[in-house]
């Protein structure tokens, strides 16, 4: 293998790293300047290496395309594996092919334009270096998740962005709501990791290894029941890093943080992750059709919840969280069928306009002081033109309207799903595109028009240029971006199949199915519909609607009150039994045990005490009592009874 | 020879209960100065003559002295018996019992043939020879023990220039 | 006929044991040294017994070593004796015992 395919994949994964590190150090003593520079460089220069590597990969021949690189060459005398603990070896292994060159382009190219944006949006943070530090650590674990060659190093990586997510969303540390928000995600995050820890126990039992390669390779050695076993505890860790049902509360409280991270991290890249998992173990799903439908179910469900519920928030950041959740649900339920191009190619539109949205309902809220109610807003599409034309851009790509990014890959999914025979999902799928059609325009309706504006600040005007560049560049990438696949150039399915190699050539998403198009248009149509007409034109019908179906709106804004269930269930009984462990048995039973040490040792001094009588004859009676005794020993156990005296 | 050998016991024997169980301690001392003189010559039977010699001269004409002489001094204007009862509880009967588990247990312990011992040369036990032995194979110890005396002796003189001392 | 060394050393654990009682159960101090002194001379001639045994004179040089320092040992014990008791009523060892713990 040639040297620049064995050392490049770590200096992509590494740069970012190296790049937090350098900001560590250096960073303080610098003008803050220094640590955005470095920032963006080395994530720039990650990207700019991905597009090298994925174009040297994408002209080698297709079955060539995928390889994993071990350690690098320079250390060629060390042992190949990073742990040994026998029989298990693990290791350091990175696995390049076509889907983690999409991830890792997607990952590095628009955390670059995000990272890019941050120096406009952050800048009045006073942590401004550490913020950059933080965005290049969770680049690093991302690139870690997405390149793993095993999935031990999948799981290092998967709990890195963890981390990343934590501290980003509790960047701002002095308010509570972002420091719970964190700890929620974290909590949440965990108990996925678990479920991928069960996995790989299974894993390790079956196939004695962890290693993409070998396990793959034997996937038919293990029983379908036990594949089934792996497939849901791997569900669980996508569950709840994608925030699907029913580990999804983190999701909405996680817009606490700074809007970049949003973007970057519960939008565009590590929400995804999920994704990731279950399109990289596609063997395991092939093989385990229980486990797979298991993963389309949660999918399509979580998308159905999400966009119900996105229909009664207020909060801006609130309505594209949900979006999110639903979109990501999309993505779940593609890849729960089989469908892999189409939920990758979703994964990739999906970044490009959920960044860019984000990235617009920023400019919003950095112009207007901080505001993130839409109820406060309104009027705004004279004041703020880009970020109206930006955000309308991105909502009818998130729509599906013709020629936008989503409307390709939302339709690639829904024909997929018909070409699979799964009907019911398809209906599910289809109305949920009538309600993410409605509940995005309603957020455009009450944000830009509706009216005058409503809210307290004036909003300023002359947004940053390192703010504006990169939402224009998403915007055009959502407009262009579902061109990939056009009729009888699918490029998606092309470039991926490189990693597909065991399954034969993928079906081709390209075609456009009328019938399905058709009635997804009309729907997304009939949403658009309903939201101007409730909102534009007629008012007051929606105030009566409001208040005739007042507990059902109340149950939505509440999502479903899933917050207070969990709250009642986990919350109250775990800071019971802590409270209760700390007031009662931490003084009584530690406490008491080590004091009940000192109070025995200290009794049996005063027992002994007893023995310092100071009577002289007591003494020697003692001392005879036990001359007496050694005499006995010494006659009867070491003579044994015979005698000791002269012969 | 034998005889002499049980009388001796006899008297040995005897007198040691008089020693421990007379009220009166010149009546101890008395028995005891007899007691010695029996184990004096118990020591002449097993050819040490110089050792009984000791025996009389050293233990019952100075020990023994400084005993009578330590009472008269004592017991002027004091009760030398003991009187009430003991304020030990469990001192008596632990007592007996201890002293006659010991003493079967050493007779467990001696029994066996009684063998009589081998024949000595004509000058074991006698004043040349002990002397012998003692200022050349036991120089160290026969040093050392003078250096024990002098340490007694400056113990007793440090203690009996101190100041009257009240407990 | 000599005499069997065995009988010398029950003749000495008598004397032994006499002594052990003695010393517990007086309480006159002078008579305890008395008792004390008996538990000497019992050792004295168990050691003189076993040099006769053995035919070597190092049993006969310790009994002289042991009376000397019983002479030194009694020598010192009679003036804490005097010591103590010098001012009291009745003579009784079970008045001295401040070191009690």
């Amino acid at each position: 293998m040639d040297k620049f395919l064995s050392t490049v994949p770590f200096t992509i994964l590494f740069l970012p790293l190296f790049g937090a590190i350098v900001i560590a150090i250096v960073g303080p003593r610098v003008h803050r300047a220094g640590a955005a520079i470095i920032g963006n460089l080395s994530i720039f220069g990650s990207f700019v290496l991905t597009a090298m590597l994925a174009h040297t990969v994408w002209q080698m021949p297709v079955d060539q395309q995928a390889f994993t690189v071990k350690y690098p060459p320079a250390w060629a005398a060390h042992p190949a594996f990073w742990a040994h603990i026998p029989p298990l070896t693990i290791s350091f292994e990175l696995r390049i092919d076509p889907l983690a060159l999409v991830w890792m382009l997607i990952v590095t190219g628009v955390g670059f334009l995000i990272h890019l944006y941050s120096v406009g949006y952050m800048a009045q943070s006073r942590w401004y270096r550490t913020f950059f530090a933080y965005m290049n650590i969770f680049v690093f674990t991302m690139l870690m998740l997405v390149m793993a060659g095993n999935f031990l190093w999948l799981l290092v990586g998967w709990g890195g962005v963890g981390l990343a997510s934590y501290l980003l969303i509790g960047f701002d540390s002095n308010r509570i709501a972002a420091v719970t928000a964190a700890r929620k995600a974290l909590i949440m995050n965990v108990i996925g990791d678990v479920g991928i820890m069960l996995a790989i126990f299974i894993m390790y039992a079956h196939f004695g290894s962890l290693s993409y390669k070998v396990v793959f390779a034997n996937i038919t050695s293990a029983s379908t029941n036990t594949l089934d076993w792996i497939g849901i505890w791997l569900l669980l860790g996508a569950v709840a890093k994608s925030a699907q049902l029913p580990l999804h509360t983190w999701l909405p409280d996680a817009m606490e943080g700074p809007t970049p991270v949003s973007a970057l991290i519960h939008a565009a890249t590590m929400v995804t992750a999920g994704v990731y998992l279950v399109v990289r173990a596609h063997p395991i799903y092939d093989h385990a059709p229980a486990a797979a439908m298991a993963v389309a179910v949660v999918g399509c469900a979580s998308a159905v919840f999400a966009a119900t519920v996105g229909m009664a928030q207020y909060d801006i950041k609130r309505v594209l969280a949900y979006s999110t959740m639903s979109q990501i649900g999309y993505m779940v339920l593609a890849v729960g069928v089989g469908a892999y191009a189409a939920g990758t190619f979703h994964f990739v539109t999906h970044a490009f306009f959920k960044a860019l949205l984000f990235m617009a309902a920023g400019i919003i809220i950095h112009d207007l002081g901080g505001e993130q109610d839409i109820r406060k807003m309104g009027g705004l599409v004279r004041r703020m033109p880009l970020a109206f034309w930006t955000f309308l851009v991105g909502t009818l790509a998130i729509v599906g309207i013709f020629p936008f990014a989503g409307f390709f890959s939302k339709d690639a999914i829904l024909d997929q799903l018909l070409a699979l025979h799964h009907p019911i999902l398809w209906a599910f799928a289809t109305a949920t595109a009538l309600i993410t059609a409605y509940y995005m325009f309603r957020l455009l309706f009450m944000t830009f028009f509706t009216g005058e504006y409503r809210g307290d600040h004036e909003p300023h005007t002359g947004t940053a240029r390192t703010m504006v560049v990169p939402t224009v560049i998403l915007a055009g990438l959502a407009t262009v971006g579902g061109w990939l696949v056009l009729p009888g150039r699918d490029e998606i399915s092309r470039a991926l199949q490189g990693a597909f190699t065991d399954r034969g050539p993928l079906p081709a998403i390209g075609e456009i199915n009328w019938f399905v198009s058709g009635v997804t248009t009309l729907a997304a149509l009939a949403g658009i519909a309903g939201a101007y007409w409730l909102y534009q034109r007629a008012p007051d019908l929606r105030a009566r609607l409001g208040s005739a179906f007042a507990p059902v709106h109340r149950l939505l804004a509440n999502a479903y009150y899933v917050d207070t269930i969990y709250h009642w269930i986990v919350e109250v009984p775990v800071l019971t039994f802590a409270s209760d462990v700390a007031k009662y048995i931490d003084p009584e039973g530690v406490g008491g045990f080590t004091a009940g040490i000192a109070h025995a040792t200290s009794g049996i001094g005063e027992a002994m005490r007893g023995w310092e009588t100071g009577y002289l004859r007591r003494y020697g009676l003692t001392m005879v009592i036990g001359m007496v005794l050694v005499l006995a020993y010494y006659i009867f156990v070491v003579h044994g009874g015979t005698s000791i005296g002269v012969r | 020879m034998i005889g002499l050998f049980w009388i001796c016991t006899v008297v040995l024997i005897v007198t040691a209960i008089g020693v421990i169980g007379s009220k009166h301690p010149v009546h101890s001392v008395v028995a005891l100065i007899v007691n010695f003189a029996a184990l004096a010559v118990l020591f002449l039977t097993l050819n040490a003559e110089f050792l009984a010699m000791i025996q009389i001269i050293i233990y019952a004409g100075a020990i023994l002295v400084l005993f009578l002489f330590v009472i008269t001094l004592l017991t002027i204007g004091t009760q030398p018996i003991e009187v009430g009862p003991s304020r030990l509880s469990f001192q008596a009967v632990p007592s007996i019992v201890a002293g006659i588990a010991a003493l079967a247990l050493l007779a467990a312990g001696v029994r066996g043939a009684r063998t009589a011992a081998p024949a000595a040369p004509p000058d074991f036990g006698f004043v040349g020879t002990f002397g012998l032995q003692l200022l050349t194979t036991h120089l160290f110890a026969f040093e050392v023990t003078g250096f024990v005396l002098l340490i007694a002796v400056l113990g007793v003189i440090l203690m009996a220039a101190r100041k009257e001392v009240r407990f | 006929m000599m005499i069997p060394t065995n009988d010398y050393l029950a003749a000495a654990s008598a004397l032994f044991v006499i002594g052990i009682i003695g010393f517990l159960m007086r309480r006159n101090p002078i008579t305890m040294l008395m008792a004390i002194e008996l538990m000497w001379n019992a050792g004295n001639l168990v050691f003189a017994a076993f040099a006769r045994n053995f035919v070597d004179m190092s049993g006969q040089i310790f009994v002289f070593i042991v009376i000397t320092v019983a002479a030194a040992e009694a020598a010192i014990a009679l003036a804490i004796v005097v010591m103590v008791f010098r001012r009291r009523r009745e003579v009784d060892v079970d008045d001295v015992s401040v070191l009690r713990g």
